[in-house]
């Protein structure tokens, strides 16, 4: 007889010394099911999954099921073996290896093998990526492929071994909106062939396009499973974090003198003809499709990208960066999207992390470091930005993904910058704690700050921009003011040529 | 330009052939001669099969400073076993490799089990063989190597591939299908590329690692019985700085010090390039110290050219199609 649920979890507890992640959580998916699983940062999402995966033991006691077959024990190979199989935030491929190889060597590993037989590993790869319906060359170094490429890659590498589970965590983070749509064409085909599939987001919309069932966790206990039929965002957000959350405009109390102003910036194959002011108390939004250019134009305010011409005047004076480093002692500061990767030292423990960028501001009259300084000033921006768990000697890299996000905007805010850059500043930050970051920027900005924030999400666009820029193709497509500002004006400009309409 | 040309592996012969170009028109008598040309191969034989085992593990992003002293403890072992034990050939090889397996394990053991850093770990087993062969030798020469073994070491093939070669070939092929045609090969490119991924795949990462310290141990044995047989005699002075030797050949060969990118065939050419270099800086007689200098300098240059590469191939990654 068919199983109806493909997976039954409960009690599964996991503790880490510091914190209890996981507190007798159930979890059930059905076959055939697209199941999401939601929770705030640090509800204990990713840990979960890592058990399933094998990658972590819960504490005893745990009952795992599945197909109606009690398991005892998983270790990432058992797991495979009964076909669970993961994408993980930061997929786990391998850039220096063919895509025929990503995607064919986790079954092969799993069937015990010792030799590799290549020829039966493109044919795996073949039939995964033809499965797909995709158009990705098997014998390209995956490093070369595009995010959104690398993503089907790794969910053919689902499919090669038999998978009758996908979790997918965080997996539209860095996808465009039309890439998304591919994913779920394929999640919808997947779930047509019977395989289920479990989806991790703080993207709620999104997940409302594809999913039957919401589970939901909050500090670490399971709160229930909710058909998606009976919810809406504000009912799920307000079971996700134990209130109701709203996304109130926040309006600028003065917008002062202009402090940055850019000139017909052009790099060629990036972005053409940018021309903008920034004042100080401003939040400035720039906005636009991924792939618009927005990023590689804001590197050049920053000193990592150089422009071909233009001209960046600072306070009234041109100023080139060589590097990023003359551009912090200007005063600028920049957040970059792929926090995780790119802004922490994972090794070292929060508080080194949050001062690392200031530790020269820090000394006492010997020029040492002041460590008692050090510590007030950790403390400071992590009360701030509300890390948890609020411990400044654990290492940066046992922080959930969210987290591990606001350490790195609390970095560069104890910079005191007089320009902030930020790069989709709530990528991965649960519904909850996007408001706070947003009454943050908008705090600072208050305290005289300027602020540019690069966003995809329309509705963070809308709530804290005193002024929105619309990116389309490397160039400004538009520019809306106060109440210029609207969902339907940008998305017009970020998707259409200037002198279409419709 | 066609595929093939535009790996790194083409761009090395190009530098081997610009090399030999540039040294047979400096010193043709003494250059192209059978006999230099044979010496050079004689020379960097050893180092081309010690190279084989450094690759696995620069591959994986590790790295061993301790072969040179793998390849003296291992030969001196081999040596004493075949002057009070047995003088049979094969056994002396045997004995060899067992004692570089036995020295590559302590440091297998010490980075894969005891999560030390590879440097670490073999900087301080490095002094430990040196000393200890030093305990075991005096610091003097053995010379009383049996006479069975000496002869073998002066047989040609042929009347022309000293036997030597034969080693080479066998362990040249050996490595390139181990990392080609295993899943311990394979593994090996995976941890060099995501050392995370690796084990969440199911790689047994640890158990990996340490077998890969037991083959450069392996591997060295070898290297360390082939030079003996070369020169009839141990000197366990001579493989002191080996070291920078081997894992220069690795990364001028093309092999990424970050792990995962690296082939069998441009390490042999990175063996080739220094071992011209190095005759040809004799050759042209240039003294000691430029020499010492040159192929520091030489070693720079291709690590720093590997991290240009991967910039330049990250900036072509954030390509944006303009209006
Ligand atoms: N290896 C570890 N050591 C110690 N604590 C850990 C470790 N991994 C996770 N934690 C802690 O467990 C808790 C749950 O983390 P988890 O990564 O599961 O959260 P999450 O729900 O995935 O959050 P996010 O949405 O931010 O990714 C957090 O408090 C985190 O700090
Ligand atoms: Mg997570």
């Amino acid at each position: 007889m068919e199983n109806e649920y493909f997976l039954r979890v409960r009690n599964v507890s996991k503790t880490f010394p510091s914190v209890k992640a996981l507190d007798n959580v159930s979890f059930s998916v059905k076959t055939g099911e697209v199941h999401a699983l939601i929770g705030e940062n640090g509800a204990g999402k990713s840990t979960l999954i890592k058990i399933l995966a094998g990658v972590y033991e819960p504490d005893p006691g745990a009952h795992i099921e599945i197909e109606g077959e009690v398991i005892g024990k998983l270790n990432p190979i058992t797991s495979v073996r009964h076909g669970i199989s993961i994408i993980f935030q930061d997929f786990s491929l391998f850039a220096n290896l063919t895509v025929a190889e990503n995607i064919a060597i986790s079954s092969s590993l799993q069937q015990g093998s010792t030799l590799v037989d290549w020829k039966n590993m493109r044919q795996i790869a073949r039939k995964a990526i033809d499965y797909l319906g995709v158009d990705i060359p098997l014998d390209s170094r995956l490093g070369n492929l595009s995010i959104a490429k690398q993503q089907l890659v790794a969910i053919a590498r689902s499919l090669a071994s038999n998978a009758k589970m996908i979790i997918m965590d965080e997996p539209t983070s860095a996808l465009s909106k039309g890439e998304v749509d591919i994913l779920f064409k394929i999640i919808r085909n997947l779930q047509a062939d019977g395989i289920s599939v479990v989806f991790v987001s703080h993207k709620l919309e999104e997940l409302f396009e594809v999913c039957e069932t919401f589970t939901i966790l909050r500090d670490g206990k399971y709160i229930g499973d909710y058909p998606a039929r009976e919810m809406d965002n504000s009912k799920l957000i307000s079971l996700m974090v134990g209130r109701s959350v709203s996304y109130d405009r926040l309006e600028a109390k003065a917008i002062g003198e202009t402090i940055l102003e850019v000139q017909n910036l052009t790099k060629a194959g990036n972005f053409k003809d940018i021309s903008f002011q920034l004042h100080r108390g401003e939040i400035l939004g720039i906005t636009g499709l991924v792939g618009s250019g927005r990023t590689e134009m804001v590197h050049a305010l920053f000193g990592l990208n150089k422009p071909d011409n233009g001209t960046i005047l600072l306070n009234g004076s041109p100023v080139d960066f060589a590097t990023p480093s003359d551009a912090v002692a200007a005063g600028i500061a920049f957040v970059p999207e792929n926090r995780a990767l790119e802004g922490l030292v994972l090794r070292q423990n929060m508080r080194d992390n949050i001062t690392l960028a200031v530790l020269d501001q820090l000394t006492n009259s010997l020029k040492l470091i002041d460590q008692k300084r050090l510590l007030n000033e950790a403390e400071k921006w992590i009360k701030e930005i509300n890390v948890r768990p609020a411990v400044p000697d654990m290492p940066a890299g046992q922080f959930s993904g969210g987290n591990a996000q606001r350490i790195v905007i609390g970095k560069w805010l104890a910079t005191h910058p007089k320009i902030l850059i930020i790069d989709e500043p709530t990528n991965g930050i649960d519904v909850g704690a996007k408001a706070e970051i947003h009454r943050l920027m908008r705090q600072l900005a208050d305290d005289g700050m300027a602020i540019i924030m690069i966003s995809s999400e329309l509705p963070e666009v809308l709530a804290i921009s005193d002024r929105v820029l619309v990116m389309r193709r490397g160039r400004i497509n538009g520019e809306f003011m106060g109440s210029q500002i609207n969902s339907e004006s940008i998305m017009n400009k970020a998707f259409l040529a200037d002198n279409k309409v419709g | 330009m066609k595929e093939w040309m535009k790996t790194k592996e083409f761009m090395i012969l190009m530098i081997v052939i610009a090399v030999f170009l540039i040294i047979s028109i400096g010193n043709p008598t003494a250059f192209l001669t059978t006999g230099n040309i044979f010496d050079i191969v004689k020379s960097n034989l050893v180092l081309a099969i010690a190279a084989m085992g450094m690759l696995p593990i620069i591959l994986t992003g590790g790295i061993d400073v301790s072969v040179g002293a793998l390849m003296g403890v291992a030969s001196v072992m081999s040596a004493y076993f075949m002057i009070h034990v047995s003088d049979n050939i094969a056994l002396g090889f045997l004995a060899g490799a067992l004692s570089g397996i036995l020295f590559g394990a302590v440091n297998g053991a010490f980075i894969a089990f005891m999560k030390m850093p590879p440097i670490v770990a073999t900087l301080g087993t490095l002094s430990i063989y040196q000393g200890l062969m030093n305990f075991i030798t005096n610091g003097n020469w053995i010379t009383n190597i049996p006479a069975g073994f000496v002869e073998f070491g002066k047989t040609y093939l042929f009347d022309l591939v000293p036997v030597q070669f034969i080693f080479l070939i066998v362990m040249v092929a050996l490595t390139w299908w181990l990392l080609k045609y295993t899943y311990w090969g394979r593994g090996v490119f995976a941890i060099g590329g995501n050392i995370i991924s690796a084990e969440r795949i199911g790689f047994n990462v640890k158990r990996l690692q340490f077998m890969l310290y037991m083959f450069i141990g392996f591997v060295s044995g070898i290297a360390g019985v082939v030079r003996t047989s070369i020169f009839g005699q141990v000197d366990p002075k001579v493989f002191t700085g080996f070291e920078l030797k081997v894992i220069g050949a690795v990364v001028v060969g093309g092999a990424s010090t970050s792990g995962g990118y690296g082939s069998v065939l441009g390490t042999l050419l990175g063996v080739v390039l220094m071992g011209l270099l190095e005759n040809g800086m004799i050759l042209l007689k240039i003294p000691t110290f430029w020499q010492k200098i040159f192929i520091g300098s030489v070693i720079l240059f291709a690590v720093t050219a590997d991290i240009l590469r991967a910039k330049r191939a990250e900036a072509k990654r954030i390509k944006v199609d303009v209006a």
